[in-house]
């Protein structure tokens, strides 16, 4: 304790930090640490053996691939969606962008089953509202992927958007209108000058859709209908699972599942650059001379 | 040939930016438009570059009708005041930029970029990214990133505006050197007037979404269109109903010319060779009076002292206009 007091004022301050410590982490440990570390006791507590065992179930391996597949549409939806969304919102001025700018938090807010309700009532193939349409012409969205594919998209719409909307705002339109008075056009402005600044926003972005999209549950479950080895994705086999008491085969997903999240968190560390944020100063200072 | 402004107008909201401004800014030249913050100037260098849009009037380019046309095709040259440097290029990047996107060969490219990184004394910081620049030397290479494009117009707006005042001088010598090479037509926006009288050969006075009055350095600082022009460009002071510098001001110990003006020293400031006299003449009015030291003492002009004063033989004075 005693080599903590330099920083600190008094001794009193000394305890104050180390109660504030010991309560963080042990929140974090209650919380997070404990539970996803059981999590990995469990998956290899009889060897490897149960793992690769529990790999080898078809319906496992069914599920991981739907979910990966089912993942990599709605993240690609949302990266398309998000960076032009985020560049409505930071470029352009309409009436109702303050509107659309709240709604785009609305999946945050809302309870997956809610969604997948929703998006039910509306491409039901008996009661749809376009359902009945889209099922006259062969097309079903329901109890299939692309229902499971838009559930995915809508949950995870915000996460794109509000990690690159800050950035566009730090950026400023400097750049751009530099690019266009050089002779660019919309999209080499685009391509050369606003993309490389969001560069980080955007991957940042995508692997938190990516994680998140992956280990979706309500939404998906809804409008999948559990079609049993043909609509069941890995979070929804490892709630079968569990019930069914095929527990190793639970927490082997389970571990998948955590291990692919903290994948997708590390590459990013690594590949994020430390000065990738626009200094403040720059932002502001281009504002007040847009002002003058 | 030149740029022709007619009837432009511009309001954001409630505010007017430019009220009706009708301006020709002659060809190869280096052209100021001057006035104060607010006034109006940086938005019109901004809708002459095609970075904004007049909700009124036209804007000529070199006879070729451009109200309409987008930046990209107006063939301007825009250097912003905060470089608006492309952050993820090196510094030869920056400057190929506008060569690139005109699909210039690749040999063409490298050729012109060298000749202008030599221009602005950046040959040994090509390989640089622009965050290991200073200021000064990342707005060199916005100016060259311009050039690069062989513009028809070079736009400058506020351009050493964020740059320290050492930096700022040496720069400002610069451009006017670097135009009387290159002598493309250059308009840039200052609120400086000491940059605007010491670059330009011809100034523009823009305040309140008006301009005020046009015309070389000389001609706006000796016969100014009105008492705004003359308090813009230096120090003024208001004697008997009429504007005049302060260093125009004949300080007499007693009353022999005809129509001067009766006074006390109230204040005596001294700055290095300068000496700054307040006087408050009878009728309750103050005046300042600027004077070398070496005048000043010889006069024996001192705190309390009783004095008259009138404005020097030829001195540039303007009736005061607005109340006060």
């Amino acid at each position: 304790m005693a080599s903590t007091s330099s920083t600190s004022v008094g001794s009193g301050s000394t305890v104050v930090t180390w109660v504030l410590r010991l309560v963080v982490v042990g929140y974090l440990f209650f919380l997070i640490g404990w539970p996803s570390a059981l999590i990995v006791r469990r998956t290899f507590e009889g060897g490897t053996q149960a793992f690769t065992e529990a790999l080898q179930d078809p319906d496992v391996t069914h599920a991981l691939q739907l979910s990966v597949v089912v993942a990599l549409c709605a993240v690609a939806i949302n990266l398309l969606f998000g960076v032009g969304m985020s560049l409505l919102l930071v470029r352009y001025e309409f009436p109702g962008k303050r509107a659309l700018s709240a709604l785009i938090d609305l999946p945050l807010a809302v309870s997956p089953i809610v969604v997948g309700l929703a998006l039910i009532l509306v491409y039901n193939p008996r009661f749809g509202w376009f359902g009945e349409s889209l099922d006259a012409h062969g097309i079903q969205i329901i109890f299939a992927k692309p229902g499971m594919v838009m559930a995915t998209t809508f949950v995870a719409l915000p996460l794109v958007i509000r990690e690159v909307v800050p950035v566009l705002e730090d950026m400023g339109d400097d750049q751009e209108q530099a690019a266009n008075s050089l002779g660019a056009n919309a999209w080499q402005t685009f391509w050369r000058i606003t993309l490389p600044g969001i560069k980080w926003a955007v991957v940042y972005g995508v692997v938190l859709s990516l994680a998140r999209s992956l280990g979706e549950f309500g939404a998906v479950k809804v409008v999948a209908g559990n079609i049993s080895g043909e609509t069941t994705t890995a979070p929804v086999l490892v709630q079968q699972k569990y019930q069914n008491f095929e527990q190793q085969t639970a927490y082997a997903m389970s571990f998948l599942l955590v291990a692919a999240a903290v994948v997708c968190l590390v590459i990013v560390a690594l590949l994020r650059p430390k000065d990738h944020k626009p200094s403040r100063a720059t932002a502001t200072a281009a504002i007040q001379e847009k002002a003058s | 040939m030149s740029i022709d402004v007619s009837g432009l107008t511009k309001t954001f909201g409630d505010f007017v930016a430019l009220d009706d401004v009708t301006v020709s800014l002659p060809t190869g030249q280096l052209t100021a438009l001057l006035g104060p913050s607010g006034g109006g100037k940086s938005t019109l260098l901004r809708i002459i570059a095609g970075l904004d849009t007049a909700d009124a009037g036209t804007v000529t380019i070199e006879g070729r009708e451009a109200t309409n046309l987008p930046a990209r095709k107006r063939n301007v040259g825009f250097v912003f005041q905060h470089y608006a440097v492309f952050k993820h290029m090196s510094v030869a990047k920056n400057v190929a930029f506008g060569l690139e996107i005109r699909k210039r060969p690749r040999a063409e490219i490298d050729k012109r970029v060298a000749e202008l990184l030599e221009l602005v004394h950046l040959s040994q910081f090509r390989d640089r990214m622009p965050s290991q620049l200073s200021g000064g030397q990342r707005q060199r290479m916005a100016l060259a990133r311009a050039l690069a494009v062989e513009p028809t117009v070079l736009l400058l707006d506020e351009p050493f505006g964020a740059l320290d005042a050492k930096v700022r001088k040496e720069l400002r010598d610069w451009l006017r050197r670097l135009h009387d090479e290159v002598h493309t037509t250059t308009i840039f926006v200052t609120h400086d007037q000491e940059e605007a009288l010491e670059v330009a050969d011809e100034i523009v006075v823009i305040n309140d979404g008006r301009v005020e009055q046009v015309g070389s350095p000389d001609t706006l600082y000796d016969k100014p269109a009105n008492d705004f022009v003359m308090r813009f460009l230096g120090e003024t002071t208001d004697l008997a109903g009429q504007t005049v510098r302060p260093h125009d001001i004949d300080v007499s110990m007693s009353p022999g010319v005809a129509g001067s003006t009766p006074g006390t020293v109230t204040r005596i400031l001294r700055v290095g060779f300068e000496v700054r006299v307040t006087v408050t003449t009878d009728d309750g009015a103050e005046a300042l009076v600027t004077m070398t030291r070496t005048l000043a003492r010889s006069t024996g002009v001192e705190e309390g002292a009783k004095v008259w004063l009138t404005a020097a033989k030829g001195a540039t004075a303007v009736p005061v206009m607005r109340a006060v």
